[in-house]
This record gives C-alpha cells, sequence and structure tokens, in this order.
C-alpha cells in the first residue's frame, strides 16, 4: 500500500512533466486543429500535479515523516532528508500554480497563440520551466528513495 | 468569465514569495512552525493550503485593479526569475541550515 502510493506519486508526478513536454512540442508550430489538443494536455497536466500533489502529501505526512525521515536523520546520510527532501517539498509547491498559470494563458489566447508570438514565446518558456522544475524534483525523488533504501526503510 | 492573465501572474509571484518567506520563517521561528501545525495538523500541509487561498484571493483583488494585456513578455519574466530565484534561495537555505 504504501509502496504503491510513492508509485502512483512518481507516475503522475512524471505525466505531468510529460504532458507539459508535449504542450512544449505542439506549441513550437501549433496550428488550429493542434491549439485544442494543447489545451486538453495543459489541463490534463494541471490536473496530474494537483494528483501528486495530494497522493504525495499522504504519503508524506502518514508514512515518511514518521517512519522514513527518523531513519534517513539517524543514518549515515542525513542530509538526503535535511536538504534534498527539505528542498524537493516545498519547490514543488511552485508547480501547481505554474501550470494554472500555463494553463491559464492556453485557454485564454486560445487561437491568438498562432498570431501573438510573444505570448506563445512566454507559455513556452513557462512550460519549459515547469518541466525543468518537475525533472529536477523527479531526481530528487530518487535521491530520497535510495536514501531511504540505505537507511532500512526503502 | 475572461481570465485577467496579468492577475495571475502577479498572483503566481507573490504565491511563490509567500512559500518562500512562510518556508524559512517557518525553519527559523521555532514558534510560527508550531503555528503552522496547529492549523492542520501538519507544517508543509499549512503551507500548501495558505499558498492556494493566497493565490485565489491575490488573483480576485488584482483582477479588480490590473487591466489586462496582450504583451506579458516583462509578466512573464518576473514570474521566471522568482521560480528560479524561489527555488535556490530554498536551497541554499537548507543547504546552510544542514552546514550550521
Amino acid at each position: 500500500m504504501v509502496n504503491s502510493l510513492i508509485g502512483i506519486h512518481a507516475i503522475t508526478g512524471i505525466l505531468a512533466i510529460f504532458t507539459f513536454l508535449l504542450v512544449f512540442i505542439e506549441l513550437l508550430s501549433p496550428t488550429e486543429k493542434t491549439i485544442k489538443r494543447i489545451q486538453v494536455f495543459a489541463y490534463i497536466g494541471t490536473i496530474l500535479i494537483f494528483v501528486s500533489w495530494i497522493i504525495g502529501g499522504y504519503y508524506y505526512v502518514a508514512h515518511y515523516g514518521p517512519d522514513v525521515k527518523p531513519a534517513i536523520k539517524e543514518g549515515s546520510n542525513p542530509w538526503v532528508h535535511s536538504i534534498i527532501m527539505e528542498t524537493k517539498e516545498h519547490i514543488f509547491l511552485f508547480l501547481p500554480f505554474l501550470a494554472i498559470l500555463v494553463t491559464g494563458m492556453i485557454f485564454r489566447f486560445n487561437i491568438d497563440l498562432l498570431k501573438n508570438h510573444k505570448t506563445k514565446s512566454s507559455v513556452l518558456i513557462l512550460s519549459a520551466l515547469i518541466i525543468l522544475i518537475g525533472l529536477v524534483i523527479a531526481g530528487m525523488g530518487y535521491l530520497v528513495s535510495a536514501g531511504a533504501r540505505v537507511a532500512g526503510v526503502g | 468569465m475572461k481570465l485577467n492573465i496579468k492577475s495571475l501572474n502577479y498572483s503566481t509571484i507573490l504565491t511563490i514569495c509567500l512559500i518562500v518567506v512562510l518556508t524559512i520563517l517557518g525553519e527559523l521561528s521555532e514558534f510560527f512552525k508550531t503555528f503552522l501545525t496547529s492549523i492542520t495538523g501538519h507544517h508543509w500541509v499549512t503551507k500548501g493550503v495558505f499558498s492556494l487561498i493566497f493565490f485565489v484571493i491575490i488573483y480576485f483583488l488584482t483582477s479588480k485593479i490590473v487591466k489586462d494585456g496582450d504583451d506579458l513578455t516583462r509578466q512573464i519574466i518576473y514570474t521566471i526569475i522568482a521560480t528560479i530565484l524561489g527555488a535556490i534561495i530554498i536551497f541554499e537555505f537548507y543547504l546552510w541550515h544542514f552546514v550550521s
């Protein structure tokens, strides 16, 4: 049960990164047909970030805090929690708001994204930022899982 | 209802600033961390709930005074700077906190 929570948290997070990657790729050369698809990807990506937030948050409060965190902090690599996990859990909080902003821009400008190149570039850069932060957070998650295994609780 | 993207942008920037401030204050002041914990049972959950509520409130407040426009380049640059700086500040803070 606990392992499946981490799995769902990680999978939804990675799928969210992937959907914003699709937003980025489709936006490089958008057409009237692909704008609808871009909106759907952005909408799904935002929902996936919220799902990942809720599931990861439940796991963090119910299992990680009481069981995993003390073992990592008492083990040979306490920095895994004190630096990596603390940074990860707080930087993650940026993502839902960035995702809402990107999705809001895509819906608000809609077909205008085809001719408004400044706005299109802004959405592209913000999508790239979400992908970049998402990948950094995924890497940090991998480090925390490795740290938990080393501490004998993973 | 038409979304006001400039307001959405301002609320994103201010929410990121709030997350950074709550994170650092929570670590520096035990009293503040206890206060955050007392609201939802966990300080991190409270930070998330506060951020969501703050984001919505700032959006509705600013959308009444900020006129939306098509050129958002400058605002988006501010958002990117706030995000990257916020992430670096949080990482550096926890690094410093651990080392010291």
